[in-house]
């Protein structure tokens, strides 16, 4: 099962060369809304990869986990005067093992029992999106499709922005819908399921407001509901209600410093759901023009509370309960740096984070799990545009 | 000590949030700064989409700036 | 306090904005300015000196993604139709002269380019979106006003100008 998750050398021009116009921002709506200028084709290569367990952490079989290649291909491109087209192929390659169930070790504390030997899984994903462009806005329709293995999904999504007349504000809205099919590998671990759907519709609301020459703020609101199967089949100790309510306030915040030639970033959700769940994520970054790259760090903190009916150990006597570590209370920092350069026609990415998290690091209580993530990721990527 | 530092902070963020919120108008020919590459809301789209699928399938929590995305095998 | 300076200030703002509004602009005399050339020619362009003619003056900054496409589009009309008496005046509105010269460099142009590092006569044209064209005829009044650029804009602008160019 996926789990993947010149030129002039100091001109700020060539930059601002490599800003696409299909992005939604408030400040680029006093352009007035276009199509891409240019046709962009681009490359992009990640590499995830998960910390090994701590040796006191595992009970049995291999401590390694995850290790994924993500590729990612796309095309976008102006169609006629008032419409853009973008076609996005990924493929997800990963391998590695993950936490079956957690018992109780030899030492009297919980460890995990992992999945066994090396899965080896591929998933293949295509999405299509078209935008339609007018004086005060745009509006675009995606369609993607997700296949692998254990599972497939098909998802619609809807989105548009609407700019007020003096160009300063900028309202967005987007609804999609998602319809998934489980069908769990049986070779690997037993699993008591042949197959099983669930469906997921979302819904987003913002605004964004240019307060300055030099600031922009926007907030949002977001409601997801699934419903269907939403149990882990990979999981021996695991039952979830057919039912999951999510809710997200978001705020971000963007800042120029003129002197500096860099650009604050702030961003924040609160995330709430139905099953226990509560979180803050707040994220900080410094772009910094460097001639016509960009260098930019960046932090993340991340924290959540663990669901009504998640426990080290899950209490199977229970209606539900998980030993799912990503249902636990815990803390994560991400540490980042991302750096960009447009030569001409080319742009080239490359990006390197570190994740590590920590029961200790929450801000909410309870127990800890004992199979809580820490990785890192690189990612190399090409862009070329033309006519 | 945690309930502490977090109540805090949340007191904190009225604060905070009324000093961005005096709005001053700005012309359409004075958003060259707003229009700078290193202002944009996301890092990039696919580096977004990305990202936000790495975070939604390893934490609890999913959604933020956009509806949620199509499905894959993330539970 | 702060609050309540700004939404006064604002407001005006908004009315100042609003008094040439883009609408209002059409049939009303273009107002005169005289900005220093960055390209294309020496000293300063003046709008009165070439009336008589038709003028298509485009605001334009090295940061308007459209301007890629916009500017070498003017540059075809105004290579087709100079000798017919159309001009073409580009005024950027760039803070910094040597990112306008850099995009000229990557975007070359054959007409006259002007910077308006102030903003004064942008203002003074009620800007409301950029790009922003003013098409100019040959009494000096405003005749029509484009806001944003899309590809194949500049056919309908061709037949707008071949108009006001017949004798």
């Amino acid at each position: 099962m996926s789990k993947l998750i010149a030129l002039r050398t100091d001109s700020r021009l060539v930059k601002s060369l490599g800003a696409t116009l299909t992005a939604l921002p408030a400040y680029q709506s006093a352009l007035a809304d276009a199509p891409p200028a240019f046709t962009e084709v681009g490359l992009r290569y990640s590499h995830y990869s998960e910390d090994s367990l701590p040796e006191d952490s595992v009970i049995f079989r291999s401590r390694s986990r995850y290790d994924i290649d993500v590729t990612q291909l796309w095309i976008e491109a102006p169609v006629g005067g008032a419409w853009s087209i973008a076609l996005d192929v990924q493929n997800d390659a990963m391998s590695g093992a993950s936490p079956w169930f957690v018992g109780l070790g030899l030492d009297g504390e919980p460890g995990v029992i992992m999945s066994g030997a090396s899965i080896q899984d591929n998933r293949v994903e295509v999405g299509v999106t078209t935008r339609y462009f007018w004086a005060d806005g745009n509006a675009g329709l995606a369609i993607s499709h997700s296949d692998e293995d254990d599972y497939e999904a098909l998802s619609f999504a809807f989105d548009v922005a609407w700019n007020s007349a003096d160009n300063s504000r900028t309202w967005t809205a987007s609804a999609s819908s998602s319809n998934d099919t489980v069908s769990p590998v049986k070779e690997r671990i037993p699993v008591f399921i042949d197959e099983e759907s669930l469906n997921t519709q979302s819904i987003y609301f913002g605004v964004s407001q240019i307060l300055s020459q030099t600031r922009i703020a926007r907030i949002g609101l977001s409601y997801t509901q699934s419903d269907g199967y939403l149990t882990d089949p990979y999981k021996f100790a695991d039952r979830r209600p057919d039912t999951h309510d999510k809710w997200t306030l978001s705020a971000g915040y963007r800042q120029f410093m003129v002197n500096m030639d860099a650009a604050l970033q702030a961003d924040y959700r609160y995330y709430h759901d139905d099953w226990g769940t509560d979180s803050h994520t707040l994220e900080i970054g410094w772009h910094q023009n460097l001639g016509n790259h960009i260098l930019a760090p960046y932090l993340r903190y991340y924290t959540q509370g663990e669901a009504d009916f998640f426990s080290p150990i899950a209490d199977r006597s229970q209606a539900f309960y998980a030993d799912d570590y990503r249902l636990s209370s815990y803390g994560a920092l991400t540490a980042g740096v991302r750096w960009t350069v447009q030569l001409g026609d080319w742009g080239i990415e490359a990006q390197a984070e570190r994740y590590r998290s920590s029961n200790d690091w929450g801000l909410f209580d309870g127990d800890a799990a004992p199979a809580l993530v820490d990785f890192w990721r690189a990612t190399v990527g090409l862009s070329w545009r033309f006519d | 000590m945690k309930t502490v530092l977090f109540n805090t902070a949340l007191f904190m963020l009225p604060l905070w949030l009324h000093g961005c919120t005096t709005i001053e108008p700005v012309a359409a020919w004075e958003r060259g700064y707003l229009a700078d590459p290193a202002m944009q809301w996301e890092r990039g789209k696919r580096e977004a989409k990305f990202a936000g699928h790495v975070y939604t399938s390893k934490e609890a929590s999913s959604g933020g700036a956009g509806a949620a995305g199509g499905g894959c095998g993330c539970n | 306090m702060k609050f309540k300076r700004s939404a006064v200030g604002g407001l005006l703002a908004l009315l100042l904005l609003a008094a040439p509004a883009i609408g209002e602009d059409v049939g009303v005399m273009a107002p005169g300015f005289s900005l220093p050339a960055i390209a294309n020619a020496t000293g300063t362009i003046d709008l009165d000196a070439l009336r008589g003619d038709v003028v298509y003056l485009d605001f334009w900054a090295s940061w308007c993604g459209p301007c890629r496409l916009s500017l070498p589009a003017l540059d075809g009309l105004y290579q087709e139709l100079q000798d017919q008496g159309l001009h073409v005046v580009a005024v950027s509105v760039d803070v910094v002269e040597e990112d306008s010269l850099d995009f000229l460099a990557r975007y070359p142009v054959t007409y006259p380019v002007a910077i308006d590092t102030t903003g004064d006569t942008a203002r003074s044209f009620a800007v409301n979106g950029m790009p922003s064209g003013y098409l100019i005829d040959r009494s000096g009044t405003v005749q029509s006003v484009h806001v944003g650029f899309k590809r194949g804009d500049e056919e309908s602008l061709r037949h707008e100008i071949l108009e006001l160019l017949a004798p």
